[in-house]
């Protein structure tokens, strides 16, 4: 084959047929251009494991955020969230904010809710299990994690209906742009009308709730500015919800669809949905791509990717790269070649095996990790007690698809019909 | 007040290393290891039970004068 025949024409990834299956362009990246430089849309793309991985870890070249030639960083998608801690970069205000909270989410703190998460999922289910068949993302995905979220902030229970309303609209806003664009922003601000006198009362007494927590934070005597809270509930709510709504979507499809032969394995084993989200994270995760900017110049197979350039790390492709996961196309929740259990923000493990880049890894590693995993796992084995036999409702689905995979927009089933007895 | 890990509960998750890169670092055999001996101000001891809170494997212990 020429040389010509490796071209890649940069319009493709804005084509339908990239969206709906990226994995194709994925290999041809890995395979002949690991560090591509995509002058159409004015970026830079790795796609290879190791580099990605090593992207991830190099805060000294890669940073989240891109600063001003004099200083002050540029927000990028504050136009839905409002201030927004993750475009901080690799800032000691970043870290300062994570450490807020990451207590509640990770460790001894996402134990404690552990018992809250059952009873939502239980809830939930109550509700719509009902019929002898269920639309796993309108009926229940979608509104189960932003139901902990909201209860974990210390919202009122009786508002939580309008917080998936709000939640939804943002979703939108963010992922598609244009006429949901102008929805989503004003479902923002919508919310925070409604969450400032609830801001002001914690601030005033505050309790042992997220909110309160995040509230009354103070780094060097100063707390958080009003626009900044409301910036962070809406960050948690949009961050927390949509990725844990579409991992289980996504771990029902690959299971009804992909391996219905491992399925059966699942429902002799429902321990075994914690590998079912694993290997769904590595195989097709929630989000593809991770945006980061040179904050130097950065040597790469041979060339230079220039300080204040913007670097697509296609964790996606990393997580097919032959070079590390044998069979990578292949849905295998029994993988002995990869790292099943709970991820590291470190991507040590003592089992010494490589661990999906689903989450990514270092500063930025995704704060939710642990109660994601959690959320998915405790709502997937739930339903199996309550739907007995479940199995797909129409023999053929039209899979998994995002609406701008390079961009962020997250992958998931839209609608995924399943049928069980009661 | 003095801060430890118990490296037989840890599972290398590297939450106390990036979070509070000023207490702990990751040594040479990729175990993670406290930097500083008696924690002193309140910065650090703040950092230590945030350390404490946010470790998934319960590995980080303190111990109060």
């Amino acid at each position: 084959m020429s040389a010509l025949a490796h071209e890649i024409d940069p319009r493709e990834f804005d084509a339908p047929e990239f969206q709906k299956n990226p994995f194709p362009m994925y290999q041809r990246l890995r395979d002949h251009h690991p560090l591509f430089r995509d002058r159409f849309h004015n970026r830079w793309m790795i796609s290879r494991y190791d580099d990605v991985n090593a992207a991830f870890q190099d805060n000294e070249s890669f940073d989240r955020a891109l600063y001003k030639a004099d200083g002050p960083y540029v927000f990028g998608s504050s136009h839905v969230f409002g201030p927004n801690i993750l475009e901080y970069g690799n800032s000691d205000r970043h870290r300062w904010l994570r450490n807020i909270i990451a207590g509640q989410f990770v460790g001894q703190g996402l134990v404690s809710f552990i018992p809250f998460i059952e009873r939502i999922a239980t809830e939930l289910l109550n509700d719509c299990a009902k019929d002898g068949e269920i639309e796993l993302v309108s009926q229940f995905s979608n509104q189960f994690p932003i139901r902990v979220i909201s209860n974990i902030l210390g919202l009122p229970r009786a508002d939580e209906e309008r917080f998936v309303g709000w939640y939804q609209a943002l979703i939108a806003g963010l992922g598609f742009g244009g006429e949901h664009l102008a929805r989503g922003i004003a479902a923002r601000n919508e919310m925070w009308r409604y969450l400032e006198p609830i801001i002001e009362q914690r601030l005033a007494a505050p309790g042992d709730d997220l909110l309160s927590k995040i509230a009354v934070a103070e780094l060097d005597g100063q707390r958080m500015s009003m626009d900044e809270v409301k910036g962070f509930i809406a960050l948690l709510l949009a961050a927390g919800g949509d990725t844990t709504d579409k991992a289980i979507a996504n771990m029902w499809y690959h299971m009804l669809y992909t391996r219905p032969d491992q399925f059966e394995d699942v429902k002799k084993d429902p321990a075994l949905w914690e590998n079912v989200f694993a290997e769904m994270m590595r195989y097709d995760a929630v989000v593809h791509v991770q945006a980061r900017f040179t904050t130097r110049e950065v040597e790469l197979h041979g060339r230079v990717i220039p300080e204040r350039a913007l670097v697509i790390l296609l964790l996606g492709s990393g997580n097919r790269d032959e070079r590390v996961f044998s069979h990578p196309d292949v849905f295998d929740i029994h993988r002995t070649d990869m790292h099943m259990g709970r991820e590291n923000r470190s991507a040590r493990y003592k089992d010494k095996l490589p661990g999906h880049l689903g989450f990514g890894v270092g500063q930025h590693f995704c704060m939710g990790y642990a109660m994601a995993r959690q959320e998915a796992v405790i709502a997937c084995t739930r339903m199996m007690e309550v739907m007995k036999n479940p199995r797909p409702k129409f023999p053929t689905h039209e899979g998994i698809t995002s609406p701008n995979i390079d961009s962020g927009g997250f992958r998931s089933p839209r609608e995924l019909w399943i049928q069980f007895d009661r | 007040m003095r801060v430890t890990i118990d490296l037989e509960k840890c599972v290398m998750a590297g939450e106390c290393v990036y979070n509070h890169p000023w207490l702990f670092e990751f040594g040479a055999d990729d175990q993670p290891r406290v930097m500083v001996g008696e924690l002193v101000s309140d910065e650090e001891k703040r950092g230590a039970r945030q350390a404490r809170e946010v470790c998934p494997s319960g590995a980080i212990q303190l111990f109060e004068d």
